[in-house]
Parts: structure tokens; C-alpha cells; sequence
């Protein structure tokens, strides 16, 4: 892009208030809570709070909680992200096409996500209620189940039913984001693809993937991030229990800091956190890198 | 026609139920009167009233509170949008010193969980004395959503081939005048999308709106939590301030939605 | 964008301005609470306050009850807190410890309202210090809340001691539809947080405690591991719980109550408005057994505390006693729900024949709290809760509870 190189401070000049004000509102924010990370500070505690290393990062390792925490983490981001981007994919291939109810029905699939945390989360923490939930009066009027499941009270059935309820909040993104996608694949592809002959499926599979590859990319990516620090939800529907079933990194981490108010450990778990994300992202992106040349 | 019976319409019909399912039942709780919510699962309440929905603009003062989140879920979108796709627009189209890196560090500062960042915040917000105003949310959420919005964008453009920008060059177009005009009306469905995305993460958020506001600025999620006390749910209200909370989102949304398809073709032809 | 952001950066140094300009002549009193219901009686109050006391400005704030303390720590370790906001007594040893709360025993001394608050609440409040940082505002008192209907049904009486107790939840415990599964429990325990106050009348009664007289901790005594385990055969022996209950919150006990699904539960006066309107006269209370040693039941409570940084503590004082006189709490109780804590307010007759109100007063001589510690507020947040609810689900021994539970209270 030679021509494009006339005005060298053009390309600065457009991130800089970007920058600016991610360092100011959260680089500095982050630096400052990293530094905590190294120190015994418990809030009600001010006069014990003193320098202590890396032992924080220590504790956390000898921490069964910790290790739980992963664990539940991975299963979490895996699962979530799987169980929206296919929903979501879906729905945007749906959505894609002509039919006379098409803006209704896009306008009403964004109601998952419009619908603050808050209220999604009590909504489906009592629609999974083990005595009046109408998910179990359902399940057992269709003659699915015998009786009421206590779905959040059971340590194997807590988490999938939260990530359950976060597929619903979040296929909406994927939706739009793809749809969004979907209108930047030239036409004329696949006007030449019909006259070559090519079925639905190769059009799908040579033409759509391969366009949206990017988009999608770039959306699981960030979903990944955001589901992985998602903490609202989950609390409001367990509290991270029963036990700690549904404890993830940053709902211990948020427990640490805002229950206990250890804000030195509950820095550590969120550093730790980064950098397990960063490891994630970091797997995923070798392994697209590793399937698509081109990216 | 049959066939997209069953290829079209029923995969859209289910999933439309599945997505509105929840918010039907939230709509049937905030008819049932409170004293028959408790009772058994009922899909067709025996009194239904609309006491709930007069109770929320009438005792809790609703109107106000769709009001301030309008000012900051739209003034967020304003800001955030204007700096990330101005900021994406040049990770796409230029090879620079330090972008790899920028774009890197923009994505790592999102893993960081925003919740531990609270404390911080408020100090910064008490400094510039933004505590309890509009500008505290509108900054904190662009910001927040920046990175990601950032990412986004950036894939998006990523997507319109660069000969465009270069022809409009060539044609004696500046380099802000390619953007503006041949670029930016091409990206129009990822903007919409971006821009959604920004809107509704500012209008949903409930920690950081709780806590740098609260008094004169309440949005919906603070006035919705405030239903939540100690030892009571006031169910029926916060069922319909749930209903209500969505359908100016909705219908906004219904408005906008064109943009997500209009974009190519008609930027095609342009260029 | 460009047009933004300059609006953006004129509009910032115009909003300081305006806010840091504020003329004081008067006392502002920036005062922060909670309430349950919709409406609340705060308004009413202020301009009363304000009515009486022209000098003084109340700005009062209301916050969710699920972020209020999170809002409050993070206000205080900002160096920003209200000048009056409502506590609870057990964060009471976290706020002395930070500094942040004013005492008020010299203006206690001079108050003439003292002498209409019972002495138990002035013992209950007063910290470990000897130094009293909070002025009562509301109090409630855990009972047994029960189907009379059902027990009229069995013959049965509400329980008088642990024994008798169990007995009489298993005999609750049935299917009444016949249709093979169980639809009504006994007893509806909150598994979830907040469910400590089941366990401590249960658990504490019956030979745990957390100290001794001697101050040695006393929870994994054979003794208090025997009577933890007592509760957890509750729900995982005796089921006389729902299945549901090691996270069932204050919601579900009393929908599970009000619906039918559960015989007994222990809350207070607080909800007895909502299960009358759904029950009648089927829902009546008592007070909570004895366990094998003693009674225990839980004092809840809400004070209003005045922070050192406050600029106007003699306004600040001014009001959290205006709220602790009898006339002015009663108004705050009406809408509240809960009981005042004046003297002179129990004595009316409407107050004397409400059955609620009795089983509250009838507890009131054993009703207890929790250690005036700072552990106790995590305690009560997230480790009662996550072991309990692990122990009800058989992952965890009575021991390993106990003895997780000592460990957080004998940590230095």
C-alpha cells in the first residue's frame, strides 16, 4: 500500500485517543492492581499490610480452590463459547435470508441480551427452581423427568445449567456479529459457484466458511475473554456453590476481594487469570494460525 | 415454498421461541399478582393485573431511569464507536511501528477481570469529580468496550478488499476524505454490529453503575437491583421493569437492523 | 468524533466546577441505606428532620442491598465514604478496624432517648472496645414459623426441644397426594448464604461454640462435631429438607413455605405480612427449640454508624438519633416491616396481640449474635455457605467443616 504511506502520522493520529484513555481508565487501573498482588492487603486490615513477594502466587498454587477454579474456568469457556457460536451461527445463517418476517424475527432474537444480568439471572434461577421451576414442571408434564431436579443445588448439574442460561444471553452476539459477517461476501461468488453447479453445502463450505473465517476468529477470540471474566450471572444464580461447583477464576476471585476482602490474593487469582487466558488465546491463535495459511 | 417450510420458517419460529421464552415468562410473572406468584408454575394467571407495570413509573420513577440509561448506553456508542473504528481503521489499512504490539496489548488488558478495577476507578472518577454524573459511566463503558470494539472493527475492515481505498487515493480522494467515504459507508453492517454490541454492554451494566452512580444518575439495572432487598424480592415489579427494560432496545434495534444488510451493496456500487 | 471528544473535554472542567462550588453554609449529611420494600419511609423522615432542624441538609442515597457493602468498602478505602449510613453489627469489627467509624459515646451520654432502647440492643451493639460506634435503628428475631393447620392435623405442638423437634419434621415429612414421592417437607433450611442463623440454632445450642468463656475456641470439640453432624443428617439422613436446599436462599424458603412445599422454617417478622396474605391462619410461630445446652436463636439488626471523615458529625449524630426515637422509628418500622427498638413502642395493643410480635419478644432474652470479629462478615459471606452447602452434599465431613470454620476464626 505505497500510496497509502504519504502521511506517516495519519495511522498515529488515528489511534491515539484510543490509547490514551485505555491506559488512563484501565492500563493504570491494572498496574495498580497488579502491584497489590505482591502485598498482605486485606482492606480491614491496614496495619498488617506489608511487601511479602511472590508468596500470594505461592498460596494460590497450594490453593485446592485454586485448582478447582481452573478447572470449572476451562469447562466454562469451552462449553459456553461452543454452545453460543453454534446457536449463533445458526441463527445468522437463518436470519440471512429473505423472508417477510425477518426484522421482527432478528429484533426479537436480541432479547437474551438486552435483558439486564441482573434479571437474566434470576429469571433462570427461578425457572430452574427444584420446587416450583417451570423448567421442571415442563421437563415433567412432556414425561421427561419423574420429579423436580434440584438443577442448582446439584454439584454435577449446577454449571452446565448456568451455562445454559449464558448460551442464551450470549448466541445473540454471535448472531449479529456473523450476520454482520455474511454481508461482506461478495454476491458474485456465488452467482459464479451456481453456474459451476455447486450444491448448497459446497457453497456453504467453499464460500461462506472460508470468508467468514476472519470474523469468526475474531469473535470467538473476544467472546472467549468475555465469558471467561464473566462473573454477574454466576453469582447471582449460586454464588459459586453449591460448594464449589461453580466457583471460576474470577468469581473466586471477585469472592476474595469483595467477601473476604483480601484484595492482595484475590489480585493474584486475577493476574493468574490473565495469564491462563493469555496461554488460552494464545493456543487458540497457533491453531488457526496452524489450519489457515493466510491469517 | 414447502421446503422452506421446514429449512426456514420452523428452525427461525424455534429459535425465536427459545430466545423470547424467558422474557414470556418474565411478561406472565409481572401480571400475576404477587400473592399467586409463589404458589405453582400457572401459564395463564386467574387475576391478571397490570398493578406492576403502574407501580414501576409510579413509585419507583421508571421514566427517569430509561432516561439515563438512553443518555449513556447512546453516548457510549457515540464515543466508543468514534474511537475504535477511526483506531481500527488504521490497525487495518497501515503497517506501523508498534501495531502488532498495540493490537496485542489491546486484547491482553481485556483478559484482566474489570471487576478489581473498582476501587482504582472510583478514585479516579472522585478526582476529576465525575462521581454520580453521566460522564463517569460514559467514560468508563467506552472505554471498557474499546479494545473489543477495536477488534471487531478492525476484522471488518479487514474484510473490504484495500483497492478501494486505493483507487479513491488515486481519484485525488485525502486520506481521511477514503476513509470517511468509501471505507466507513462500506463497513456500515460491522459498525452497526460494533455499535450494538457497545449500546447494549452500556445499558446492561449493573457493578460499576451501583457504585460511581446511584443518586441523581440511576439506571435501569441499579433501579431493578434496588427491588432486591435483604429479605424480599419485589417479584412483580422487577418482572416488569424486566419486560420494560427491553422494548426500547428492541424497537431502537428494529430501526437499525437494515444497516446490517444495506452496506456492501450499496458501497459496492459506489466504488 | 473530533466534535465529541472537544465537547467532551470543555464539558468536564465546566461539571467540576459546578459540583466543587457548592456553597456550604449548611450541614450535609450524605446518608446511605437499604430497604426491602419499593416505597420507603426515608422522605417522610427528612423532611420531618429537616423541618425541625433548617440547618441541616440530609442527602440520602438509597442502595441495593446486594452491593451496599461493596459499595460501602470501596467508598471507605477511597477515602470517600457517607457522612451516615446503615450497617450491620457484623461489619461492625471490619469498620473499626479500618478506622472508619466515629464513636458516639459522648453524645450517647447527653441523649435523652437513651433509656427508651432496650439494654439488650445497647449490650448486643456495643464493640469488643468497650466503645459504643453505633446508634440502633431496627431489630428482628429468628423464630420457628409453622403450619397450625398441619400440626392440628397430626396433633402435634411446636417443638420445645432438639428431639422433639426432629420427631415432629419427620411426621411432617409426607406425601400427601399419594402418588409415591414426598411433596411435603418438615422443614425448610436455607442452605444458601444466610443459612447460618438455622445452623447456630441447631449447632451452637447444642455444645459448639466458637469460644469458650475462657476465650479457647470450642468448634471441634467432640461434642460440636456431633451436633453439626446432628444438622446435616437434617437434610442427608432424615431429609426432612427439600432436596433443593443446599441452595435454597431466603426465596425459596419462604415461597416453599407459602406454596405448601414445607411445614416449618425459621425467619422473622419481616415476611410474616407476605405468608398471612398467602396462608391465613394456617401460619402461626414460635419460638426455635432447645438445643441439648441452650437456646440460640439469631439477632438480626440494622444500625447507623457515623464515620470519622465526616465533616458534620454533631448534624450526623443529630440524625441517627432523630431516627431512634420511638415516634420517629415507629414510622421507619411501618414501612419497613421490623420491629423498633424503642421500649415505649411495644406497648401499644395492636403491638400486644399479634402473634409474630410475641414469638419475637418471647425470644428475645436467649436471642444472640455472632462474634464481634472481623472473620465473622466472611464467615457469614462465603465460607458458612460454600461448606455448608458442601457437607449437605456429602463431599465434606462434619469434622472438616468444623474444623475449616475454627481455622478462620483463630488465624492471626
Amino acid at each position: 500500500m505505497s500510496e497509502l504511506k504519504t502521511n506517516r502520522l495519519f495511522p498515529y493520529a488515528l489511534i491515539s485517543p484510543a490509547i490514551v484513555v485505555t491506559v488512563v481508565i484501565i492500563f493504570i487501573p491494572i498496574i495498580q492492581t497488579s502491584v497489590m498482588s505482591l502485598f498482605n492487603y486485606v482492606i480491614w486490615k491496614p496495619k498488617d499490610n506489608k511487601f511479602v513477594g511472590f508468596s500470594n502466587y505461592m498460596k494460590a498454587f497450594r490453593d485446592p480452590v485454586f485448582w478447582i477454579s481452573i478447572k470449572n474456568t476451562l469447562i466454562w469457556i469451552i462449553g459456553t463459547v461452543f454452545l453460543q457460536l453454534i446457536l449463533g451461527f445458526i441463527t445468522a445463517l437463518l436470519l440471512n435470508q429473505q423472508f417477510w418476517w425477518r426484522g421482527i424475527a432478528r429484533s426479537l432474537i436480541l432479547i437474551p441480551w438486552v435483558t439486564p444480568s441482573v434479571i437474566t439471572a434470576l429469571m433462570w434461577r427461578w425457572m430452574y427452581d427444584g420446587n416450583s421451576g417451570v423448567i421442571n414442571d415442563l421437563l415433567v408434564r412432556m414425561g421427561i423427568l419423574k420429579e423436580y431436579f434440584p438443577w442448582l443445588a446439584n454439584t454435577s448439574t449446577a454449571l452446565p445449567a448456568i451455562m445454559v442460561a449464558l448460551m442464551w444471553q450470549g448466541f445473540p452476539f454471535f448472531a449479529i456479529m456473523i450476520l454482520a459477517g455474511l454481508q461482506a461476501i461478495p454476491r458474485t461468488l456465488y452467482e459464479a459457484a451456481e453456474v459451476d453447479g455447486a450444491t448448497s453445502l459446497q457453497k456453504f463450505t467453499r464460500i461462506t466458511l472460508p470468508m467468514l473465517v476472519p470474523i469468526l476468529f475474531t469473535s470467538i477470540l473476544l467472546r472467549i475473554i468475555w465469558v471467561a471474566n464473566s462473573v454477574d450471572v454466576i453469582y447471582v444464580m449460586t454464588g459459586g456453590g453449591p460448594g464449589y461447583a461453580t466457583h471460576t477464576l474470577p468469581v473466586y476471585s471477585f469472592i476474595r476481594a469483595y467477601k473476604a476482602l483480601d484484595f492482595g490474593y484475590a489480585s493474584t487469582l486475577a493476574i493468574l487469570l490473565t495469564i491462563l487466558l493469555v496461554i488460552f488465546v494464545a493456543f487458540y491463535v497457533v491453531k488457526v494460525l496452524h489450519s489457515r495459511e493466510e491469517f | 415454498m414447502k421446503r422452506r417450510l421446514f429449512t426456514l420458517h420452523i428452525p427461525v419460529l424455534l429459535i425465536v421461541l427459545f430466545a423470547i421464552a424467558p422474557y414470556i415468562w418474565m411478561f406472565i410473572s409481572s401480571i400475576t399478582p404477587e400473592k399467586d406468584l409463589d404458589k405453582e408454575v400457572r401459564y395463564f394467571p386467574r387475576h391478571p393485573t397490570t398493578e406492576n407495570y403502574v407501580e414501576i413509573f409510579s413509585k419507583i420513577n421508571f421514566a427517569s431511569n430509561i432516561r439515563d440509561s438512553l443518555i449513556v448506553a447512546a453516548s457510549t456508542m457515540l464515543i466508543g464507536l468514534g474511537i475504535s473504528v477511526s483506531a481500527s481503521y488504521s490497525f487495518s489499512r497501515f503497517r506501523f511501528r508498534g501495531r502488532n504490539y498495540l493490537l496485542i496489548q489491546f486484547l491482553i488488558i481485556n483478559m484482566f477481570p474489570i471487576v478489581l478495577l473498582l476501587i482504582p476507578l472510583f478514585v479516579i472518577m472522585r478526582v476529576l469529580h465525575l462521581l454520580d454524573t453521566y460522564f463517569a459511566l460514559i467514560i468508563a463503558y467506552s472505554t471498557f468496550t474499546i479494545p473489543f470494539s477495536t477488534w471487531m472493527m478492525t476484522s471488518f475492515f479487514n474484510a473490504i478488499p484495500r483497492e478501494l481505498d486505493e483507487s479513491a487515493l488515486v481519484d485525488g480522494c485525502t486520506m481521511f476524505g477514503a476513509m470517511v467515504r468509501v471505507t466507513i459507508p462500506i463497513a456500515m453492517p460491522g459498525i452497526a454490529a460494533t455499535g450494538i454490541y457497545i449500546f447494549i454492554t452500556a445499558w446492561n451494566e449493573f457493578l460499576y453503575a451501583a457504585i460511581l452512580t446511584g443518586r441523581t444518575v440511576k439506571t435501569i439495572p441499579v433501579a431493578l437491583q434496588n427491588l432486591i432487598g435483604e429479605y424480599e424480592i419485589a417479584w412483580g415489579l422487577l418482572t416488569a421493569g424486566g419486560v420494560v427494560s427491553a422494548i426500547p432496545v428492541i424497537v431502537l434495534f428494529f430501526f437499525v437492523q437494515k444497516q446490517l444488510v444495506s452496506g456492501m451493496t450499496s458501497g459496492a456500487v459506489k466504488a | 468524533m473530533r466534535k465529541i471528544l472537544l465537547v467532551l473535554f470543555l464539558l468536564i472542567p465546566v461539571l467540576m466546577f459546578a459540583t466543587g462550588q457548592k456553597e456550604t453554609e449548611m450541614a450535609t449529611v450524605h446518608f446511605w441505606y437499604h430497604f426491602d420494600n419499593p416505597e420507603s419511609a426515608v422522605n417522610p423522615l427528612v423532611a420531618k428532620f429537616q423541618k425541625e432542624n433548617p440547618n441541616i441538609q440530609i442527602i440520602p442515597e438509597r442502595i441495593a442491598w446486594n452491593v451496599y457493602n461493596q459499595k460501602l468498602l470501596t467508598a471507605i478505602a477511597a477515602g470517600n465514604p457517607p457522612d451516615v449510613s446503615q450497617v450491620k453489627l457484623w461489619w461492625q469489627p471490619q469498620l473499626v478496624e479500618m478506622g472508619a467509624l466515629y464513636p458516639l459515646d459522648d453524645y450517647i451520654k447527653n441523649w435523652p432517648g437513651r433509656d427508651d432502647i432496650y439494654d439488650r440492643i445497647w449490650k448486643l451493639t456495643k464493640y469488643t472496645d468497650g466503645k459504643q460506634y453505633l446508634m440502633p435503628l431496627q431489630m428482628v428475631i429468628l423464630y420457628m414459623y409453622y403450619r397450625a393447620d398441619w400440626f392440628n392435623e397430626l396433633g402435634l405442638k411446636p417443638a420445645k426441644t432438639r428431639d422433639e423437634f426432629l420427631q415432629v419434621a419427620k411426621k411432617l415429612t409426607r406425601d400427601t397426594n399419594g402418588d409415591g414421592t414426598i411433596d411435603v417437607y418438615g422443614f425448610g433450611i436455607r442452605g444458601a448464604r444466610g443459612g447460618h442463623d438455622f445452623w447456630g440454632t441447631f449447632v451452637l445450642s447444642s455444645g459448639a461454640r466458637f469460644f469458650d468463656e475462657k476465650g479457647n475456641p470450642g468448634l471441634t470439640t467432640p461434642k460440636a462435631i456431633a451436633a453439626n453432624q446432628w444438622f446435616i443428617d437434617l437434610y442427608r439422613v432424615h431429609k426432612v429438607s427439600p432436596p433443593t436446599t443446599p441452595n435454597d436462599g431466603f426465596k425459596e424458603i419462604i415461597a416453599n413455605m407459602k406454596s405448601g412445599k414445607t411445614a416449618m422454617t425459621i425467619h422473622h417478622i419481616g415476611s410474616s405480612k407476605g405468608m398471612v396474605e398467602a396462608l391465613g391462619d394456617k401460619i402461626s410461630a414460635a419460638p426455635v427449640p432447645k438445643g441439648t445446652e441452650r437456646y440460640w436463636t439469631s439477632f438480626g439488626d440494622e444500625e447507623n454508624g457515623v464515620f470519622a471523615a465526616s465533616k458534620y458529625k454533631d448534624a450526623a449524630f443529630k440524625w441517627v438519633s432523630f431516627l431512634a426515637t420511638a415516634e420517629n422509628n415507629a414510622i421507619w418500622q411501618k414501612a419497613s416491616g421490623q420491629v423498633s427498638i424503642n421500649k415505649s413502642n411495644a406497648m401499644t395493643p395492636e403491638a400486644q396481640s399479634n402473634r409474630f410480635l410475641k414469638a419475637t419478644t418471647d425470644s428475645a432474652d436467649f436471642a444472640a449474635v455472632l462474634p464481634a470479629l472481623p472473620a465473622t462478615a466472611e464467615f457469614v459471606e462465603s465460607l458458612w455457605p460454600t461448606l455448608m452447602q458442601r457437607a449437605f452434599n456429602g463431599e465434606i465431613s462434619s469434622k472438616e467443616m468444623m474444623e475449616k470454620i475454627q481455622e478462620l476464626f483463630t488465624k492471626k
